[in-house]
């Protein structure tokens, strides 16, 4: 099973400038586990100390807000997660 | 009405096909609301005071400081010690004296907001917190003001419109307010690029011509120079502008 994960741009350096990772995982949480695997940096990006998803970090399947179950949400083949964050200054 | 000078210090603009004077007059007649007078409420207030936005307020709690001066363009060396609305709104009176500049020195908070953006046709964000964003988020929402998002980190910045009842707001993406350190990098194009795409969209709503980045977020990255568009969807049960909302 195949999901493209979209990166955020702030996250594309972490990953040696890729747009989109290929995952394998039936659920929202599995398929960011096998992106952090690869790119272990941006674990430190998208969790925090016990493994949390940060606040200004939020996950969309197919474009709609996976809230509250930003790490539970089920996937299937072709699904699209996109990893949005929210950037702070002005 | 647009008087004589109207005519001539718009004329490159009016020239502009679907705008027109009765573009020029929208703008005339508008009140937009700058919140923040940092890197992105500097250059959003400068060129919505360029474009004629009739009626400017400006609305920030800080003084300026020198370490201000790498990226917010209408604060001087002479201003550092000034209340940022102030300081702001002495150059734009200089640069356009027939639009209304209304500096504001206040904080805004949950108590204040909808107060201080209540009238107006658009609000612009120019905050440097997200706890400031989601205050304004809310009371945007609350009084049906359209709301123009603007951030930036580095040399990257987003901007997306949201028009209250219609399109995802901020907590459609983000429901719960995030925390994060207030510091952070930037120069100061960042905020310039993307506040000038703040108000080329203030301009086209308020004329209403072209299309709008409503549903969508522009993400610009200037490090690698690419624009990248990802589309949002507004969430049913947002606490703001959904059927969960308090």
């Amino acid at each position: 099973m195949s999901i493209k994960v979209r990166l955020h741009p702030i996250l594309r350096n972490l990953a040696g400038g890729q747009e989109v990772v290929e995952v394998t995982g039936h659920t929202t949480g599995e398929c960011l586990e096998t992106l952090e695997s690869r790119f272990p940096v941006i674990k430190q990006m998208l969790r925090d100390k016990r493994g949390q998803l940060r606040r200004y970090c939020s996950i969309l399947v197919n474009s709609k807000s996976t809230h509250p179950n930003e790490l539970t949400t089920p996937v299937k083949d072709g699904d699209q997660i996109d990893i949005v964050i929210l950037v702070t200054g002005g | 009405m647009l008087t004589k000078n109207d005519l001539t210090r718009y004329k490159r603009q009016i020239l502009y096909t679907g705008f027109g004077e009765k573009g020029q007059k929208s703008l005339n007649q508008s009140h937009v609301v700058v919140a923040g007078l940092g890197g992105l409420g500097c250059s959003a207030a400068l060129y919505l005071t360029c474009a004629g936005i009739g009626h400017i307020t400006l609305i920030d709690c800080d003084r300026v400081e020198l370490s201000n001066l790498n990226r917010q363009v209408l604060h001087y060396e002479e201003d550092i010690g000034e209340g940022k609305p102030f300081s702001a709104a002495q150059k734009l009176a200089k640069l356009n004296s027939s639009i209304e500049v209304t500096p504001v020195f206040k904080k805004i908070t949950e108590h204040n907001a909808r107060g201080l953006i209540k009238g107006a046709n658009l609000v612009i964000d120019g905050m440097d917190s997200l706890q400031a964003r989601f205050i304004l988020n809310k009371a945007c929402v609350a009084e049906g003001i359209p709301f123009i998002h603007g951030g930036i980190h580095g040399l990257f910045g987003e901007v997306t419109t949201i028009l209250p009842g219609k399109t995802p707001c901020l907590a459609c993406i983000f429901p719960e307010v995030p925390h994060r350190k207030a510091s952070f990098p930037v120069f100061g194009v960042t905020p310039a690029l993307v506040a000038i795409l703040q108000v080329t969209e203030a301009i086209k709503l308020l004329a209403g011509f072209g299309s709008l980045l409503t549903g969508k977020m522009l993400y610009f990255n200037g490090e690698t120079m690419d624009f990248t568009v990802r589309n949002l969807v507004k969430n049913p049960n947002c606490q703001v502008c959904g059927t969960k909302k308090v």
